[in-house]
C-alpha cells in the first residue's frame, strides 16, 4: 500500500468525520429545549414580521431542506446571522480568528521550545536534578488543573502586583505607531501565552526525554559511542535526529487539545477569540453563533488530525502498512 | 566424587529455595512497596473521609446558609496574622428580648415580658392621659410627623432640617427621657473597625383606641454620646402587625441620617470603638383608653468582615463548608463518570476484539470519529443544551471518554482470543458470551482497573473546568463553581486568595493522588511501563 492511497484514505476519513460532526451539529441545535424562534421573535411582533424573520433564518422550510441548506451554506462559510448582534456570524468569527491564531502560535512556539529543550537536556543529564524536574513537570502538567494555574497567575500578576494587563488583546485606545502597537499586543500576550506554556511544557519535556532515552539505548548509539564520538555529538547528531520525527508528529497531535484549551484560556483572560465566542454564544443560546464557532473549531481539529496522520505516515512507514492491513 | 556430591547438594538446595520462595506476590504486597502509590492512597483516603463526614466537618450548609457574614469576608484567623485584617468585625447578631433590655419607664407605664418568657418580646401598656389640650397639640404635630416620615423624598430636601435636629438631640436627651413613657436600652460593646453594613428589624403591634397616637423610635447612642435616629413610626389607632426594618443600604436611613445616596451610614454610626447603646423609645397620647404595644425581640446585626476558616463568598456563604461538601461531589463525579466510561469502553472493546470483522470495523470507526471530535467544545455545547444538571454532566463526561479504554481492551482481547484456553473453550462448544465473560474479561480486569484509576482525575478536572466556565449544576457546590464565583464576583479585585487557592489545591491534590495510584498500579501490571518512565 503506497503513501498515496494511505493519504487518500485519511482524507476521505477526515471528510467523513467532518460530515458526522456537521450532522451532529445540525441535529443538536434542532433538538434543543429552547425553540430558536422564541429566542429572536418577540411575541409582540405581527404575523408578517414573524413570517419574515422565520424566512430570514430559514426556519419555514422542511427539516430535510433545512439540513441541505445548512450543509451547503456551511461549506460556503455562510453561518447565518447571530441572534444577538444580528450580524453575520462568519464576519464576527473572522474578526476573532487572528487573535486566536496569534495566541495559539505564541503558546505553541513557547511550549515546544521550552519542552523540547528541557527534554533533551534531561535525557543528556540522567539521574540529576534536571531529570527529576522534567518528570515532576510532566506530572504537574497532567494533574494540575490548567485553569487554576491561570487564575493564580492572573491573581498574582494582574491584581496583587498589577504589572501585566488582565484582559483583552490590546490597550484601549491603542498606542500610536506600528511598533508601539506591536509591543502592546505582545504585552497583552504575555499572561495568556505564558500561562499556557507553563501548563503545557511538562508533557512535551517528558515525551521528548522518553523518546530520547529510547533512542540513546539503540544499537547505533552504542556503536557511535564505541567509535569514540563525543557525547555531545552523539546526542545532537544521532539521538536527536531520530527523535525529531515523533516530536513533529506530537506537534500535530497536540493541536486538538490546544484548541480545547483555548476556550478556557480565552475566557479567563477575556481574549477576543473564537473559543470565548463559542462559550459566550452557547451561554446566551445564540445558536447560529455557537454553531459557526463550533464548526470552525471542529474544522481546525479535523485538519490538524489529518496533518498528524500524514506526518505520521511520512515518518513511520509501518503505520501505512498497518493501516492498510487492518482494513 | 566428593565434588560431584557437593554440586548435587547445591543443586538440591537451589531447587528447594526456588520452590519455597516464589509464591507470586499478591497485588497488594507489590503495591505496598511503592511509596508513591501509598501516598496517593493516603491522600484519597483523607478525601473519602472528608466526603463521608462532611456534615460533621462543615459547620454550615454550603447552599442555604447565606449572609453568615458580609460578602467576601476574610478568614477570621487572618486578623491575627496580618495588620490589614486586624480588628475587622466578626458577624454580630443581637436578639434583644425582655431580659436584655434595660427598662426606664414613666410612672403609670407597665412594661412586661410578652408572652411571659423573658427571652421573648416586650409588652408596653401606656395608660390614657387626661390633658386634652396637650393631646390635641401632639396629635397635630404627630400627624405631620407621620406624613413626613412616610413621604418619599428622594432629593433629601428635609434631611438638612433633620440633621440639625439630631445635632441638638444629645443635649435634649435627658428631657426626652423624662417625657417618654418607656425607654428600652441595650448596651453592647463594639471594638472593631467600621463594618460594611448593619441592620435591625422587629415586628410589633399596637392595640389602642382610635384617637390614640403612638410613637416608636429606634436610636443608636455612640460611645461619645451622639444619638443617631435610625427609625421611627407614629401611628394613629391600632396596628395589627408591622415590621420595622433598618438597613444601611436603604435610602430611607441615609435620608434620615442626612447623608447622600453614596455615603455609607456605617461610617457615620460606627466610627468609634466602645460601648454603644441601642435605644427604643415608646410614647403614646391617648384620651380614651390605654395603649398596648407588643413587640417581638429586636434583632440587631452587623455582618462581619471576617468569618470562619476560609471566609465567605459573594453571598456570605461559608467557603470552608463549600469546600468540604465539594469533596463529595468531586469524588462522586470522578468515580461515576470513570466507571460508566470504563463499562462502555470495556463492552465495546470486548465485542470489537472478540467478534472482529465488520463489527470490529464499525465499532472502531465510531471510536475514531469520537476521538476526532474536540471534546471540550462539544461538552460546552451539550452541557448548555441539555440543562446544567450534575447527572447530565456525568453522562456527558462518560460519553466522551470511553474511547481510549475501548481501544486498549480490544487490543488485549485480540491477543487473548488466540490463546489456547480460549481455543479450548471454543472447541468444547462454549457460547461466545460465556467465553467473553468468563475467559477474556477476567484477564482484562487489571488493565481496566489501571485505566479506571487514571480516568478519575481527568473526569474530575473536566467537570471542574465545565463548572468553572459556568456550565455546572447551579444547585451543586463543586470546586469549579467556587472558582467561578471567585472570578465572577470580585474574588480578584478584593485579592481574596482564600477564595481561590483552596478549591484549586483541593483539585490538584486529589488528581495528583489518583495519578500516583494509577502510575503505581500501571508499574505493577504493565512491566513495560516501568522501563519507560
Amino acid at each position: 500500500m503506497g503513501f498515496r492511497s494511505y493519504l487518500l484514505k485519511r482524507v476521505l476519513y477526515a471528510i467523513l468525520v467532518l460530515f458526522v460532526i456537521l450532522t451532529f451539529n445540525f441535529v443538536l441545535f434542532r433538538l434543543m429545549p429552547g425553540d430558536p424562534e422564541k429566542m429572536i421573535i418577540d411575541p409582540n411582533f405581527t404575523a408578517e414580521a414573524k413570517m419574515e424573520l422565520r424566512r430570514q433564518y430559514g426556519l419555514d422550510e422542511p427539516l430535510f431542506k433545512q439540513y441541505i441548506n445548512y450543509l451547503s451554506s456551511l461549506l460556503r462559510f455562510d453561518m447565518g446571522l447571530s441572534f444577538n448582534t444580528r450580524r453575520p456570524v462568519w464576519s464576527e468569527l473572522k474578526e476573532r480568528l487572528p487573535n486566536t491564531i496569534v495566541l495559539f502560535a505564541a503558546t505553541f512556539i513557547g511550549t515546544a521550545t521550552v519542552g523540547i529543550s528541557l527534554g533533551v537536556y534531561a535525557a543528556a543529564n540522567r539521574d540529576k536534578f534536571a531529570e527529576k524536574f522534567v518528570v515532576g513537570s510532566g506530572l504537574f502538567a497532567y494533574a494540575v488543573p490548567g485553569f487554576f494555574i491561570q487564575l493564580l497567575l492572573l491573581l498574582l500578576f494582574g491584581y496583587y502586583w498589577p504589572i501585566l494587563p488582565i484582559h483583552g488583546t490590546m490597550s484601549a485606545p491603542p498606542p500610536e505607531g506600528t511598533f508601539a502597537i506591536l509591543l502592546d499586543r505582545i504585552w497583552h500576550l504575555i499572561l495568556p501565552a505564558g500561562s499556557n506554556v507553563l501548563i503545557g511544557f511538562g508533557s512535551w519535556a517528558l515525551y521528548t526525554r522518553n523518546t530520547m532515552l529510547e533512542a540513546l539505548s539503540q544499537d547505533y548509539v552504542v556503536t557511535a559511542r564505541a567509535k569514540g564520538i563525543h557525547r555531545r555529538g552523539i546526542l545532537y547528531h544521532h539521538a536527536l535526529r531520530s527523535v525529531l520525527p515523533p516530536i513533529i508528529t506530537l506537534i500535530f497531535m497536540s493541536l486538538p487539545g490546544a484548541v480545547s484549551g483555548a476556550v478556557i484560556t480565552e475566557s479567563i483572560f477575556s481574549w477576543h477569540g473564537v473559543g470565548r465566542y463559542l462559550l459566550d454564544a452557547t451561554l446566551k443560546m445564540d445558536y447560529p453563533a455557537a454553531q459557526g464557532a463550533f464548526y470552525l473549531i471542529a474544522l481546525a481539529v479535523i485538519v490538524s488530525n489529518l496533518l498528524a496522520d500524514v506526518a505520521y505516515g511520512l515518518v513511520d512507514p509501518r503505520i501505512r502498512v498497518g493501516a492498510g492491513g487492518q482494513s | 566424587m566428593s565434588i560431584n556430591r557437593k554440586r548435587k547438594e547445591n543443586q538440591e538446595t537451589a531447587r528447594t529455595s526456588v520452590t519455597a520462595a516464589p509464591r507470586p506476590l499478591t497485588f497488594w504486597e507489590q503495591y505496598r512497596r511503592k511509596p508513591q502509590g501509598m501516598l496517593g492512597l493516603a491522600i484519597v483516603l483523607v478525601y473519602v473521609l472528608v466526603a463521608i463526614f462532611a456534615p460533621l466537618i462543615a459547620p454550615y450548609d454550603p447552599l442555604s446558609d447565606l449572609y453568615l457574614a458580609d460578602s467576601v469576608a476574610a478568614p477570621a484567623w487572618l486578623g491575627k496574622v496580618s495588620s490589614k485584617y486586624r480588628d475587622l468585625p466578626p458577624t454580630m447578631r443581637l436578639d434583644i428580648g425582655y431580659g436584655e433590655w434595660e427598662i426606664d419607664q414613666a410612672e403609670e407605664t407597665v412594661v412586661s415580658a410578652w408572652p411571659q418568657a423573658a427571652n421573648e418580646g416586650v409588652e408596653i401598656v401606656i395608660p390614657a392621659k387626661e390633658t386634652a389640650a396637650k393631646e390635641e397639640q401632639t396629635t397635630q404635630s404627630s400627624t405631620t410627623a407621620w406624613t413626613s416620615s412616610f413621604q418619599w423624598d428622594p432629593f433629601g430636601l428635609s434631611s438638612g432640617a433633620k440633621k440639625a435636629d439630631e445635632k441638638t438631640a444629645p443635649a435634649a436627651d435627658s428631657q426626652k427621657d423624662a417625657e417618654a413613657s418607656a425607654v428600652l436600652q441595650h448596651a453592647f460593646e463594639y471594638n472593631y473597625k467600621t463594618p460594611q453594613t448593619f441592620s435591625s428589624s422587629f415586628e410589633y403591634s399596637i392595640d389602642a383606641p382610635g384617637d390614640a397616637t403612638t410613637a416608636l423610635s429606634l436610636d443608636m447612642v455612640t460611645p461619645s454620646g451622639d444619638v443617631y435616629h435610625l427609625w421611627e413610626d407614629k401611628v394613629r389607632g391600632s396596628v395589627n402587625l408591622k415590621r420595622a426594618l433598618v438597613d444601611t443600604r436603604d435610602f430611607d436611613l441615609k435620608q434620615r441620617l442626612g447623608i447622600s445616596f453614596f455615603d455609607d451610614p456605617t461610617a457615620l454610626v460606627f466610627a468609634e470603638r466602645g460601648d454603644y447603646t441601642l435605644r427604643l423609645t415608646a410614647d403614646a397620647e391617648s384620651a380614651s383608653g390605654p395603649v398596648t404595644i407588643r413587640m417581638r425581640p429586636v434583632k440587631f446585626g452587623i455582618l462581619g468582615k471576617v468569618h470562619g476558616l476560609l471566609g465567605t463568598d459573594h453571598l456570605g456563604s461559608d467557603i470552608w463548608s463549600q469546600l468540604v461538601y465539594g469533596t463529595r461531589i468531586a469524588l462522586a463525579i470522578g468515580l461515576s463518570a470513570a466507571f460508566i466510561a470504563v463499562v462502555i469502553g470495556t463492552t465495546v472493546g470486548l465485542i470489537a476484539g472478540y467478534f472482529g470483522g465488520i463489527v470490529d470495523e464499525v465499532l472502531m470507526r465510531i471510536v475514531d470519529i469520537m476521538l476526532a471530535i474536540p471534546s471540550m467544545p462539544v461538552l460546552i455545547i451539550l452541557g448548555a443544551l441539555f440543562g446544567k444538571s450534575i447527572v447530565n454532566v456525568v453522562a456527558l463526561l462518560a460519553l466522551f471518554s470511553w474511547m481510549g479504554i475501548a481501544r486498549i481492551v480490544r487490543a488485549q482481547t485480540l491477543s487473548l482470543k488466540e490463546r489456547t484456553f480460549v481455543e479450548a473453550a471454543k472447541a468444547s462448544g462454549a457460547a461466545s458470551g460465556y467465553i467473553i465473560l468468563s475467559h477474556i474479561l477476567p484477564n482484562t480486569v487489571p488493565l481496566i482497573f489501571a485505566n479506571l484509576v487514571l480516568r478519575i482525575p481527568s473526569a474530575i478536572l473536566t467537570e471542574a473546568s465545565l463548572s468553572f466556565l459556568g456550565l455546572g449544576d447551579p444547585r451543586v457546590p463543586t470546586w469549579g463553581k467556587i472558582l467561578q464565583n471567585a472570578r465572577q464576583f470580585g474574588g480578584f479585585t478584593k485579592l481574596a486568595w482564600w477564595w481561590l487557592i483552596p478549591p484549586g489545591l483541593a483539585l490538584t491534590f486529589l488528581s495528583l493522588a489518583f495519578v500516583f495510584i494509577g502510575n503505581a498500579v500501571n508499574e505493577i501490571l504493565n512491566p513495560r511501563y516501568r522501563e519507560r518512565s
